[in-house]
């Protein structure tokens, strides 16, 4: 066994200040992008929070205020003030890559299985349920991710079509199960790294689902769903692929 | 025949009941319209006028524990700036919470409430209007329906007053009155989609296309709202007094000594 003592002492140092307040940033993007935190929601007040976190004032201060410069959460003064989420967070860079490298294949198929288990079941209750007028706005929503122009812009487009599909079906719980599967992928679909999905040929996909909604044409709907699911995974696949794959041979010369 | 047949009794209590309250949402709209009698169009909305109507939504819901949300939305052209569109304060235990939206289109949580049925209808009817179920993304984020009634200043269009009610209340509310109809019934809203049904025949969200043979559509008599109470047609022996008949019959079938 490879000496892991030198490690684990690593891990279970002391965290120094600027790590806490590193972690709590972590912590409330987390909460955000799993929707246990909503955009609009206030956070406790400040003394609450640095209680709570077991940090110094000035640490919890300095979490905020990087939160604020992220543009995540704003802080308002006066009677109802107090500190309000503004955002999903939007995950760097590095952090894609580094889910890419620490996500395995068979984990990006598992979660491409769920979602479309959910996605079918979502579109073919779409089908039988969805009133004309609510069509239309599918269809909106479809092309909201042709007039996007950015990473973020398009995983939220993205996104926000998907959950409607739910909404269309009237299940609340379909909703949170779409909304969190959403979370989990719609960034690392549309990360600003060396090979991106075609915005162009996503909106085509979606515009044929939302027609075929419209149609009420329920087979012709949930194949298709399944395989714009099935061309997201490829691309996830391709993405983690192209990002290089580490060997052992390659990490021991 | 003398007798009332049930589903129209149910019928007739279910508008009653919708009735009052909108006869309570008409007001509601009308204490809030009561602000702004003498300002000019666009008018910008203070503090004070917020925490008005903060004061008028708190009364509503606590007139109303049936109800978990209640607020105002002012048309775009009625006031000024984009902030203050969208003023709901929903139940929370004791206390009551305002609900903050995104209202910046193309924000990552807009909230479209101009497009939102309850509103469009009001607008472009000047009556009160019903929307639901729905899931309310992006607002409550629950399984509701609203009930909304314009506001009027001057004549003019200006915005809605509404509240939210529960799903699983309104089954609660009116489950013992459609339970009362002999066979299968269901309340419909104006679209053809059930908001309560009696058994599983008919399930809350689910679109009747057409009225299934033998039964029919009593209107339920609310202005405007356009529900409709399905159920059995007079004369038409239920399916579930069949399906009990045959059960009788299969049990009968069984061996005597499976009983004992």
């Amino acid at each position: 066994m490879a000496p892991t003592t030198a490690f684990q002492a690593h891990v279970y140092r002391s965290l120094p200040e600027t790590e806490r307040s590193g972690a709590i940033v972590d912590r409330i993007s987390k909460a955000i992008s799993l929707g246990l935190l909503k955009v609009g929601e206030r956070l406790p007040p400040e003394t609450a929070l640095s209680e709570m976190f077991g940090v110094a004032p000035s640490t919890l201060r300095e979490a905020l205020s990087d939160l604020r410069q992220q543009g995540i959460v704003a802080t308002r003064r006066g009677r109802s003030g107090g500190t309000f989420i503004l955002r999903q967070p939007f995950t760097s860079e590095e952090a894609m890559r580094s889910w890419f490298q620490e996500t395995s294949i068979a984990e990006i198929r598992d979660v491409g299985d769920e979602h479309a288990a959910i996605a079918a079941a979502t579109v073919r209750l779409a089908c039988e349920r969805a009133e004309p007028h609510e069509v239309g706005r599918l269809l909106e929503l479809a092309r909201g991710l042709a007039l996007s122009d950015t990473p973020e812009a398009r995983a939220r487009a993205d996104s926000r079509f998907h959950i409607e599909l739910a909404v269309l079906a009237q299940s609340p719980r379909l909703t949170n199960a779409e909304i969190r599967l959403q979370a989990e992928i719609v960034q690392a679909l549309w990360a600003p790294l060396p090979s991106t999905r075609d915005p162009e040929r996503v909106a085509a996909e979606h515009l044929a689902l939302a027609r075929a909604i419209a149609d009420d044409a329920s087979e012709h709907a949930q194949r298709l769903v399944l395989e714009h699911i099935r061309h997201d995974i490829h691309h996830l696949v391709d993405t983690k692929l192209s990002l290089g794959y580490p060997t052992s041979r390659q990490e021991r010369p | 025949m003398t007798a009332q047949a049930p589903a129209r009794t149910a019928a007739a209590e279910i508008a009653a009941w919708m009735n009052a309250l909108g006869v309570d949402v008409h007001a509601f709209a009308a204490r809030t319209a009561a602000l702004w009698t003498d300002r000019t169009r666009p008018f910008g909305l203070t503090p004070g006028d917020v925490a008005h109507l903060e004061g008028l939504a708190g009364e509503f819901l606590a007139a109303h524990p049936f109800v978990v949300g209640a607020g105002v939305i002012f048309s775009a052209e009625a006031i000024q700036g984009n902030d203050g569109g969208l003023e709901w304060w929903i139940r929370r235990q004791d206390t009551v919470e305002k609900l903050e939206f995104d209202l910046t289109p193309g924000g990552e949580r807009f909230y479209d409430y101009q497009n939102m049925p309850f509103f469009a209808s009001a607008s472009r009817t000047g009556e009160q209007t019903s929307w639901g179920p729905y899931v309310d993304y992006l607002g409550l984020d629950e399984y509701i329906l609203t009930h909304s009634a314009p506001i009027q200043l001057g004549g003019t269009f200006a915005g809605v007053a509404g509240c939210d009610i529960r799903i699983r209340t309104l089954e609660e509310i009116f489950m013992p009155v459609l339970r009362a109809i002999p066979g299968d019934a269901a309340l419909i809203n104006a679209s053809g989609r059930v908001v309560v049904g009696n058994s599983g025949a008919y399930l809350v969200g689910e679109r009747i296309r057409s009225t299934p043979a033998g039964s029919e559509m009593i209107p339920v008599e609310v202005p405007h709202l356009g529900f409709s109470l399905l159920s059995r047609r007079q004369g038409v022996p239920p399916d579930r007094a069949q399906d009990r008949t045959s059960a009788t019959l299969a049990d009968s079938d069984l061996p005597q000594g499976e009983h004992s």
